[in-house]
């Protein structure tokens, strides 16, 4: 049925040239046919190196301008679209990506919506139509903010942050305050932004990038001699980070004091945890060790009483 | 079985006109499933419109059971208007999509829910343009019955798909509703539907489109060839109409084919979303 419906394509049509029919191949291999049940299943046209994945957020801005700078050295400028090399995915997700970038601007007086984001495509000299095209539409001006707060956290560290000097608790509450302070200036509209992430759409992405933020600060923070394992770290960081966040929501004290004075009662509640912990399982394994030595003198006991009584014999 | 009867029917047809065709000086496209002149065939589908004008309406509602009025729910839900867009909704004489656009656009709800801007209210244009003047008569006639006559943000234009009267970069979006299968040449109407759009600017085509399902497939043939001429027929007193329709989806390019013309016209983002498992497909693109 697909061949003769390529053979039909591929012979019909008297329009057919042959540049199109190198095309096609590429196209083939990236279009992804749409489900067949009545779905909301999109696929895409044209795009190379970037995933097909229909105008997913969660991908790094990072990502995104390197191939918005690959895209301009290979193609000279505005030229004639068919030279292009097909690389209309770049260019789209470099231009949301402007979009998006500027309607942070308007984030504080319009919250995280539609009309910031097409406040935000006027100041770029798009038309705002283009804001009907983001997925999940507020939750993409969300993610592109974490991705953001991200990057940024990883230029910071990169760029030299004296962590050396202090100990482990210490460097979590500072890289910790760090991402948190980036949030302050959107902190009116911060419980929107929360409520977007938890929307059941949204979900998942949004615990990717958490997880992500999470798995960096340990990164960075070096991962010190704690016999917890992988999950159950992340996950105590995770806790503390989103109750100081939520925190943080309430807070009006000069220059966030008591959250900062919060995120240091926490930290070391986690670190007390990873000692009480570690307290219990000593405990546990010299209470194992007297157990063991009292069952196994008794077993003694009662071998020798058995071999005894048996006249000598022993197994 | 249908299949059958059509591809005799088709074979038939392609030796009357084999003969035909040798004669013709100019480039022949298709009119369902005759091969007609070019001059031609917006003609011939002009005739078509003129003679199903009137019962348009009520033949959608008994040929899809009811769901067009979903799929440009849909259609409409996918465009997201805002206040104060210029939008082009080309072959919708009848002004479905014009008037579900409106509406989205007005709904006092909306305006409750977000911080709609009065005046950029008022600057909302809504051109539903078409070829067929009989068309946008009964669509002006619906107008006017939902008490829109001298709406301003409502223009009706007379004008072809192929060489829209509209200026460069001028709308925010183009909307093509079961419109784009009786344009002659659909790389010009793709052509036109870039220069007329804004930077940013989206294209949306609803259309009649392939489907690939295999049991489904014959249950859709057997429907459009053997159930829609008839009840064509009955209802509109108008049998060749119908025939015309249901051999001009046919004849169309399958999704993909459409979706990479749409991207040779220049347009990014190009994807398609099959509705009831590709009897109709929603084609989107934007042009930046």
């Amino acid at each position: 049925m697909y061949r003769t419906a390529a053979k039909r394509l591929l012979g019909g049509g008297g329009a057919f040239t042959a540049t199109r029919l190198l095309r096609f191949p590429k196209l083939r291999s990236t279009i992804i046919p749409s489900s067949y049940t009545s779905g909301l299943c999109t696929s895409s046209v044209g795009g190379n190196a970037e995933s097909p994945m229909g105008g997913n957020q969660s991908v790094n801005p990072n990502q995104s301008d390197h191939t918005a700078s690959s895209s301009s050295s290979t193609s000279t400028g505005e030229g004639p679209r068919r030279d292009e090399s097909r690389k209309p995915r770049a260019e789209f997700q470099e231009e949301q990506a402007r979009v998006l970038s500027a309607s942070l601007r308007h984030v504080p007086r319009l919250g995280w919506t539609e009309e910031a984001m097409m406040a935000g495509s006027r100041d770029v000299g798009v038309s705002p139509s283009i804001v009907g095209s983001f997925s999940r539409k507020e939750a993409a001006l969300v993610e592109f903010f974490m991705d953001e707060c991200l990057q940024l956290l990883m230029d910071k560290i990169d760029s030299g942050l004296d962590l050396q000097n202090l100990i482990p608790s210490a460097r979590i509450a500072k890289l910790i305050r760090i991402r948190l302070e980036m949030q302050v200036p959107y902190m009116s509209k911060w419980p929107q932004a929360l409520s977007i992430q938890a929307h059941p759409l949204n979900v998942a992405t949004s615990f990717k990038q958490r997880a992500m933020l999470v798995d960096e600060i340990w990164h960075a923070v070096g991962d010190g001699a704690s016999d917890l394992d992988w999950y159950v770290k992340r996950t105590i960081l995770g806790g503390v980070y989103s109750t100081t966040e939520i925190y943080m929501l309430t807070d009006d004290s000069l220059e966030h004091r008591d959250t900062w004075a919060f995120l240091d009662d926490r930290v070391k509640d986690a670190f007390d945890l990873k000692k009480s912990i570690q307290e219990a399982r000593y405990f546990a394994q010299d209470i194992g060790a007297g157990v063991g030595k009292s069952v196994q003198g008794l077993m003694n006991g009662v071998m020798q009483t058995m071999s005894r009584r048996s006249g000598g014999t022993t197994f | 079985m249908a299949l059958r009867s059509v591809s005799r029917r088709l074979g038939s047809r392609i030796l009357n006109h084999r003969s035909f065709v040798a004669s013709l000086h100019s480039h022949a496209t298709s009119f369902g499933f005759q091969e007609v002149k070019e001059e031609d065939k917006s003609k011939l589908v002009g005739n078509v419109f003129t003679n199903v004008a009137s019962s348009y309406d009520i033949m959608n509602d008994v040929m899809s059971g009811g769901l067009h009025r979903l799929w440009k729910e849909r259609l409409v839900g996918k465009l997201s208007p805002f206040a104060g867009m210029k939008h082009l909704d080309v072959a919708g004489g009848t002004g479905d999509v014009a008037f579900r656009i409106y509406d989205s656009i007005y709904s006092v709800k909306r305006r409750a829910l977000q911080k709609v801007d009065e005046a950029s209210l008022e600057e909302t244009q809504i051109y539903v343009c078409d070829i067929n003047p009989n068309m946008l008569n009964v669509g002006k006639q619906r107008a006017a019955e939902r008490g829109l006559r001298d709406n301003k943000s409502l223009v009706w234009v007379e004008g072809n798909a192929e060489a829209l009267s509209f200026d460069d970069n001028s709308m925010d979006g183009y909307t093509i509703a079961f419109g784009i299968r009786n344009v002659t040449h659909i790389e010009k109407a793709l052509a036109e539907a870039y220069r007329v759009l804004k930077r940013g600017g989206r294209f949306l085509c609803l259309e009649l489109s392939h489907v690939d399902i295999p049991i489904f497939k014959n249950l859709y043939d057997l429907y459009s060839f053997q159930v829609i001429p008839n009840l064509g027929e009955l209802i509109a007193g108008d049998r060749e109409s119908y025939q015309y329709l249901v051999e001009s989806v046919r004849r169309f390019p399958p999704q993909e084919k459409f979706a990479s013309m749409i991207a040779d016209a220049g347009f990014e983002k190009v994807e398609y979303e099959n509705l009831v498992g590709g009897v109709v497909a929603i084609h989107s693109g934007i042009k930046l």
